[in-house]
């Protein structure tokens, strides 16, 4: 650190280079926090548990086209066959599941009345073998009995009278209450039609995973007859793919009327839902390491050319006594101020571009830890960008200093 | 204080081999003041590199100071250059960033001085060279021999015993080059050594001693020491 005030005073004086490289930093480093904190969050996102057993789970969708197509009864026989296959846990008819990005929202209130404000639910659809085959755990209160299950068609508006909702929407309704307290509570569909809360999950995501609350979910023991339906079946740990294929094959042997899509499973559905995240967290990570490249190489290309202007002044400094790591440890604390200068710029900017960012598109704030880790990462960049031009200073010979052209 | 017994310097390229200094043989005394003339490719800046430590040789022997330099490690040598040896450049080689003040403090900052000294000595020399009053000025505020004089303060800040100056006037109108070269002979007169390489016959007339240089070898006789042709008149 002995130059340390040599080379401050230098700078100032000779600022252009020095400022182009210390705004190059601030701007990747801008650039950096946000694109990290970005995939990090992003990636929170991805990680989140969906409430489904996903790697024993897959759906297979169907569309009845033709007059005679009867899914009641096509329902009731392919679901009595499927779950008495061998390596089968359990499998529902639903209208939709996690992650599919489709599917049905209500409003829920805890107090009838159309001036009284409701909140988004998500609901899914499916008889009293929903808990199992989802594979999500009641925390409180009960199944539904098979009897309570009813059948709704495209003209139906009547909601069943009792529902199971997931612990995220128990306190999104009843704040203050426990799981334990909500059930039994009565809330209101469609403004003022009730519904009695049967039982507490633990999670089930809704079907969309960009939306804000994805944790509130509602099962009510309906099965559709919509013509188009899914069936989400659950196999034994490790039995999925092989069942996938018995029940393809099955659902193929039976003539009733119907187009199966192909059978996707639970991973293919989460690999799809969160495509253009992992998209776009690529696409992050090129950008800055397009960044950091090109900054390390504005950092060697400016100390280079800083490097071959002042030659003579390095042979010089050797004569008067320099050893080459005088020279190596100049030319690193000499870019460790330019970083160091470009780095405040930076915290300034990261935090402004992030304050835009949560105003503009409801981005989370960065943590604080965030800075410090860039700016080690930065740091680090420079040192390794400066080294090499550096050392190559370190070995000009003392002998330049007495030439005279 | 400085002895060079033989030295060779060959500098070779793929096709050329060029003998710089040839069976080169010189003794310099505590307090000497020694002109080094010759015409241009005699070797004079490759002696003053060797015997300042900035280019290493082939053959002989050099003892600077009673210590051999041959085959030390670069480290060493730079810590000699620094402790032993003060430097007069032609081009005084001030480093133009800096001003005044960090540029005599240069040589000062790779030895571990305190603060407090290294400000002593700092201001000492360039009181010395008269120019004090300018420290925080910057080279190119000043005048060429402002600047030779900036660049002999910090030769001396150092406190070498050798001095070596390469053209220390090359660069400078006639009544600039008379005030540095009194200058030089004040510093002389106060114990300190110098080499000094030149063109000028008449600088180096001044000299106490005067050898020229020639195809890499010394090839006259040294006059006589000032001090002893005096005498002798």
């Amino acid at each position: 650190m002995k130059d340390f005030g040599p080379i401050i005073r230098a700078l100032l004086r000779n600022k252009t280079g020095a400022m182009l490289i210390a705004l190059q930093i601030a701007i990747t480093m801008t650039i950096m926090v946000n694109a990290i904190h970005m995939i990090i969050n992003r990636s929170e996102l991805m990680a989140r548990s969906s409430g489904l057993d996903e790697a024993n789970q897959f759906v297979v969708a169907q569309y009845g086209y033709r007059d005679d197509f009867n899914e009641k009864y096509v329902v009731q026989t392919d679901l009595d066959h499927i779950r008495n296959m061998p390596g089968v846990v359990d499998a529902i008819q639903t209208n939709s599941v996690p992650m599919s990005n489709g599917g049905t929202s209500m409003g829920l209130q805890v107090e009838p009345g159309a001036d009284k404000e409701g909140l988004g639910v998500a609901i899914y659809m499916a008889d009293d073998h929903a808990l199992n085959t989802y594979g999500v755990k009641l925390i409180a209160g009960e199944n539904f009995d098979p009897t309570e299950v009813e059948f709704r068609d495209g003209n139906t508006r009547e909601w069943p009278q009792r529902a199971i909702i997931s612990k995220a929407m128990a306190e999104a309704l009843f704040p203050d209450l426990s799981p334990q307290q909500v059930v039994n509570k009565t809330v209101y569909i469609n403004r003022n039609e009730p519904i009695t809360i049967a039982g507490i999950i633990d999670q089930l995501q809704a079907p969309w995973v960009g939306w804000d609350n994805v944790e509130r979910t509602m099962i009510t023991p309906i099965r559709t007859m919509y013509k188009f339906s899914r069936y989400l079946v659950r196999t034994e740990p490790g039995r999925r793919d092989e069942v996938l294929e018995a029940v393809k094959s099955y659902l193929e042997s039976r003539d009733v009327g119907r187009m199966l899509f192909p059978i996707e499973t639970i991973s293919d559905v989460r690999e799809q839902s969160y495509r253009d995240a992992n998209a776009m967290q690529t696409i992050l990570w090129v950008i800055i390491s397009i960044l950091l490249i090109v900054t390390a190489l504005g950092i060697v290309g400016l100390v280079t050319f800083t490097i071959n202007r002042r030659r003579r002044q390095i042979g010089t400094r050797r004569a008067l006594g320099a050893s080459r790591g005088d020279i190596l440890k100049y030319f690193l604390l000499e870019n460790f101020v330019i970083t160091s200068a470009g780095l405040l710029l930076g915290i300034i900017g990261s935090i402004g571009l992030n304050i835009w960012l949560v105003d503009a598109f409801d981005l989370p704030r960065i943590g604080w830890i965030y800075l410090p880790v860039a700016m080690v990462v930065l740091w680090l960049v420079g040192q390794l960008a400066v080294y090499g031009p550096a050392a190559k200073a370190s070995r000009i010979s003392p002998a330049i200093a007495t030439r005279n052209v | 204080m400085l002895s060079m017994q033989h030295i060779s310097k060959v500098f070779r390229t793929d096709t050329v081999e060029t003998h710089a200094l040839k069976d080169f043989s010189l003794q310099v005394n505590e307090g000497d003041f020694v002109a080094v003339t010759g015409p241009s490719g005699s070797g004079k800046t490759t002696f003053l590199n060797i015997a300042g430590l900035l280019e290493t040789f082939d053959g002989g022997e050099y003892t600077l100071d009673g210590e051999s330099v041959k085959g030390l490690k670069d480290n060493t040598l730079s810590r000699l250059r620094n402790e032993k040896i003060g430097f007069i450049f032609q081009s005084f080689n001030l480093i133009p960033d800096l001003n005044l003040y960090d540029n005599v403090d240069v040589p000062l900052r790779y030895r571990n001085l305190s603060k407090a000294e290294r400000k002593r000595r700092i201001e000492e020399s360039l009181d010395v060279v008269g120019l004090a009053n300018r420290m925080k000025h910057i080279p190119a505020q000043l005048s060429g021999g402002q600047q030779q004089r900036v660049a002999i303060a910090r030769a001396l800040a150092g406190q070498p015993r050798f001095l070596l100056a390469d053209e220390p006037t090359g660069n400078l109108d006639s009544q600039m080059a008379e005030s540095v070269m009194e200058l030089l002979e004040s510093i002389n007169a106060n114990g300190t050594t110098i080499v000094m390489v030149t063109h000028d016959p008449n600088l180096a007339a001044r000299a106490q001693r005067h050898i020229t240089v020639r195809d890499g070898q010394v090839t006259e006789n040294e006059r006589e020491p000032k001090v002893v042709s005096q005498l002798r008149a």
